[in-house]
């Protein structure tokens, strides 16, 4: 009996990290991204309406070497990416991407715990 | 000047409003099959930078038995970003070529058409209108069409996004010079599909486009 409360209780404090953990990535390509080492970026984007024009940015950003992983968010309107470990992606050059994938940046850009 | 300004109106109206997204990312391919209630074409074109395309386009003009063939260029004159919105206006041109095809026995002229196009839509609405004049070597034509959209329910990135869609288009050289198409649109990644219907005319309105 004691034995089973002690695993009950080990199970329910476990489940927050658990949940927190599945919360972090919107996907398991942004989860592994990170695992392996890159850097989680996120960035507010404007005029995000709809979901065939947003198919620019996972293109655009998809095709870059520094870049492991995309995630667009409709709901949130954000541009969550990897970037490698090792690599870097300037701010000045995400916005500069998100402007060719013909949308436009708003807010700062977030990274790594921030993101 | 009038017949520059009918033929500019006509060549306006003639690229429908279901070109939409005219101009995609810098670097994207766009394939555009198109049939209406008038015409039916193919549109290929790239973007080499996010505020203009190129492209080639073949425009089969069913009511005249016209088949066009030419280059077009359109150009983002203006985009409008909100956090729940967004606008375009696009203007474009394309110069080619024109022959008689089935029963016309005309022979090759040059061709040409101008217009202009605008959209505003939100995740749930979408409001669109463009209109074209041109001249394939016959005289001036116009045409316009205006559409008005909605999502029965709002689909996430990467999802089926499902539109219920009506179009009401002006022709005044045809017989029946303004028409009502209800139709669907379906998008999922890079493809769209929209599937339509003419009950004036009684011809179907089909859209596939695909991006590269």
């Amino acid at each position: 009996m004691i034995r089973m409360l002690i695993a009950a209780i080990a199970a329910l404090s476990l489940a927050p990290a658990a949940l927190a953990d599945e919360r972090a990535y919107a996907t398991p390509e942004l989860a592994a991204g990170v695992e392996e080492g890159g850097t989680l970026v996120t960035a507010d984007i404007l005029g995000m309406v709809c979901d065939f024009c947003a198919v620019a940015m996972t293109r655009t950003f998809g095709r870059r070497a520094e870049v492991s992983a995309v995630h667009i968010d409709l709901d949130d309107k954000t541009l969550q990416l990897v970037v490698r470990e090792g690599h870097e992606l300037t701010d000045a050059t995400i916005t500069d991407l998100v402007r060719r994938s013909g949308y436009q940046l708003t807010g700062e850009i977030r990274r790594g715990d921030a993101a | 000047m009038r017949h520059i300004l009918t033929a500019c109106a006509c060549l306006a109206l003639g690229a429908a409003a279901a070109d939409a997204r005219p101009v995609s990312y810098e670097g994207g391919w766009t394939t555009i099959a198109q049939s209406d209630r008038t015409m039916s074409s193919l549109w290929v074109h790239y973007t080499p930078r996010y505020d203009y395309s190129i492209g080639w386009r073949t425009e089969w003009d069913r009511s005249d038995d016209l088949l066009f063939n030419g280059p077009q260029a359109t150009w983002l004159a203006r985009r409008w970003f909100g956090e729940d919105y967004q606008g375009n206006l696009y203007a474009f041109a394309g110069a080619g070529w024109a022959e008689g095809v089935s029963d016309n026995t005309r022979g090759l002229r040059g061709a040409g058409y101008v217009g202009a196009m605008a959209d505003w839509e939100t995740r749930r609405w979408f409001v669109s209108w463009m209109g074209r004049v041109s001249d394939m070597g016959e005289g001036g034509h116009a045409m316009q069409s205006g559409r008005v959209g909605v999502a029965p329910y709002i689909a996430g990135f990467g999802e089926l996004h499902t539109w219920l869609m009506v179009e009401v288009d002006h022709h005044p050289q045809e017989d029946t010079p303004v028409a009502v198409t209800p139709l669907v649109r379906f998008f999922k990644g890079p493809m769209l599909l929209e599937l339509g219907y003419t009950p004036a005319v009684n011809e179907a309105l089909f859209t596939f486009m695909y991006r590269f």
